[in-house]
């Protein structure tokens, strides 16, 4: 990774780095700039900068929603009905009733990454367990697990989403089960891989040497060690839970009448789309705001990840 | 070589069944008569009894279960409540439709990812990739009921150059294929790129420049062929899941397929409607899969020859 110097070379180098004003080198300050090791580390850092920046204009006024001087999502005005944006005092606009865009899509956020965090957390912790124990105790548990997993994979997952929610009523822990049941094979996939490798390593034996019980050295030396690479997956995860729950919420299947979720709000609007194309519009950037700002900063951070994780594994691991 | 298909498809006919059950037990189990459903809302007890017994709802579930299974193997998926023919027809006269759909979106995307890809993996760290990458990612972000409605103003609405739903033309297929080809071009390209990157730093690569390979012959011959087996997985999954996948995309622009048909067969409880939906989904997935892993021998030799291929 490092550059070498092929340039004029006189030979009373020490090799030491420190003092670069003193030797003239054919690898100037700007090819260091330009190289791929450090173009890698900007895009990593820009893609983390840009991608905070989005979900935080989403996020931060979706949780001070209660908060924030704007109408509530419920405050029907029939005089005022689709106002266009920045009329009225309404950021937004209004749509067919009078209410308020802004307030509804805020409010409406608050139940959309709600049910997508619920989501994540419960899709987490089964992928974890399950990957986990697959990877580690291998034998039975992985034929079982990863059986589960394949067959996952040729289930007409969105027919059988739209099937529990149509079947069970479309309430918000139904609807928090159903996206982690789409989601739980990517974190238990990936959590088995990572234990794989990890359960070959010395100190996995060692543990056991000194007596400690499997589940113990699970769980107490070799989760601890995969959790941080596996948590990465989380971001990119809640990406996804959030457009499964305003696809679901689209179709009619999201949580109920008094939440506006994101999915609803545009399906409402969509018949006014000819006269009112805020309705649509505002609330689909809003969505698509937040998922790319949560995808770049999953990206990113992956990036660093893997960055940090490489010279350090070739250092101090033998790779067999 | 015999073995590994034979295990194949007796693992697809397990996932087949499996699906199945699972359908079953689900609409068994879930709250809501499907006879209050079907008939009207000022039907009495002694009608719904009778509608019960019509589609045989009054027997034991095990009993239940046993006609179902036994039916299946007479391809005899029930009849459909809504639509009052067989529940096989119905969805077998949509399906054109969404396998249209399917293919002239996988297609679209193919053409324009792998050379999206390719372009990203030839320009790896640059600022251009960088741009490239970040429309990518826009482009996984966008949910595809906006994203098709936003398509649909813009080309229907606005300047009315194209339907705005249905097939009523092959113009009909273009806005629906580029609205389910954004995701899938997204994710492809950077899957492509990300398999590229992997085969540009290979010692083979390496090697080919040094005989004298064109770059060009290097790209699409070595690098791009090396990950045909990943790519070609990629592009089976994904063509796979477009087969149940498109719901959202059928019902924004009214395609009739089966999406708009099964979203349809919910709302009304339709139970015959939704079984057979699920199972000829699930039979085409597992088909697709199956015809997948039966390609890799004429992608990659080592398969061909009978070792181990690491994906």
């Amino acid at each position: 990774m490092t550059a070498t110097t092929v340039g004029p070379a006189d030979g009373s180098g020490s090799g030491d780095t420190a003092a670069p004003a003193a030797r003239p080198s054919a690898v100037t300050a700007k090819d260091l700039a330009r190289s791929g090791a450090v173009r890698r580390r900007k895009s990593a850092r820009l893609k983390i900068w840009i991608g905070s920046v989005g979900v935080a204009l989403v996020v931060l006024p979706v949780a001070l929603a209660g908060v924030l001087p704007i109408p509530g999502p419920d405050e029907q005005s029939l005089s005022l009905r689709r106002l266009p944006p920045l009329t009225g005092g309404h950021l937004f606009g209004t749509d067919q009733l009078g209410r308020d865009l802004l307030s509804r899509v805020l409010h409406g956020g608050q139940v959309s990454l709600t049910v997508g965090v619920l989501a994540i957390v419960v899709s987490g912790i089964i992928g974890l367990i399950a990957g986990a124990a697959a990877g580690f105790f291998g034998g039975w548990v992985d034929t079982v697990v990863s059986r589960l997993l394949e067959a996952q994979l040729s289930l007409p997952l969105l027919l059988m989403l739209l099937l529990v929610v149509a079947l069970f009523g479309p309430s918000i822990p139904v609807i928090t089960f159903v996206i982690a049941f789409a989601q739980w094979p990517e974190v238990a996939r990936l959590t088995r891989s990572l234990v794989l490798v990890e359960r070959e390593k010395p100190y996995v034996a060692a543990a056991r040497v000194l007596g400690l019980h499997r589940i113990t050295t699970l769980l107490r030396h070799v989760l601890p060690n995969v959790v941080k690479q596996a948590s990465l997956v989380i971001l990119l995860l809640l990406a996804q839970a959030v457009l499964l729950e305003s696809a679901l919420s689209y179709l009619g299947a999201g949580p109920q009448r008094p939440f506006a979720t994101w999915g609803r709000i545009i399906a409402d609007g969509q018949d006014y789309i000819t006269t009112s194309w805020w309705l649509v519009t505002l609330p689909g950037l809003v969505i698509v705001l937040l998922v790319v700002g949560v995808n770049l900063l999953g990206d990113g951070l992956r990036d660093r990840a893997r960055r940090r994780k490489g010279p350090q594994t070739e250092g101090k691991v033998s790779r067999a | 070589m015999v073995r590994y298909v034979a295990q194949r498809v007796g693992q697809s006919i397990l996932a087949i069944f499996l699906t199945v059950s699972t359908v079953f037990v689900l609409v068994r189990l879930a709250p809501g008569d499907p006879a209050a459903a079907y008939a009207s809302p000022l039907a009495t007890t002694a009608e719904l009894d009778r509608i019960r017994a019509q589609f045989g709802l009054d027997k034991p579930l095990i009993q239940q279960y046993g006609i179902f299974v036994q039916d299946l193997f007479h391809g005899n998926l029930g009849t459909s409540f809504s639509f009052q023919a067989p529940a096989l027809d119905v969805v077998l006269s949509r399906m054109p439709y969404t396998i249209m759909l399917a293919v002239s979106a996988i297609l679209f995307a193919a053409v324009v990812a792998i050379p999206a890809g390719v372009w990203m993996a030839r320009h790896a760290d640059t600022a251009r990739e960088l741009g490239a990458n970040v429309a990518m990612i826009a482009g996984q972000s966008m949910p595809e009921f906006w994203s098709g409605i936003m398509l649909l103003t813009i080309f229907a609405v606005l300047v009315p150059v194209l339907p705005a739903s249905g097939f009523t033309s092959w113009a009909g297929l273009v806005l629906p294929t580029v609205t389910v080809g954004i995701l899938q071009i997204a994710l492809i390209s950077r899957l492509v790129r990300r398999e590229m990157g992997a085969g540009f730093a290979a010692p083979y690569l390496t090697i080919a420049r040094a005989r004298g390979i064109s770059e060009r012959g290097l790209t699409w011959r070595y690098a791009l062929g090396n990950s045909a087996v990943p790519l070609v997985t990629a592009l089976g999954t994904r063509f796979a899941a477009m087969l149940n996948g498109v719901v959202v995309v059928e019902v924004v622009f009214a395609w009739p397929g089966v999406g708009s048909l099964v979203v349809r067969a919910l709302e009304t409880r339709d139970y015959p409607l939704i079984q057979a939906t699920v199972l000829v989904t699930a039979i085409l997935t597992v088909l697709v899969q199956l015809l997948i892993d039966l390609t890799y021998p004429l992608l990659d030799p080592r398969v061909r020859l009978g070792k181990a291929v690491a994906s």
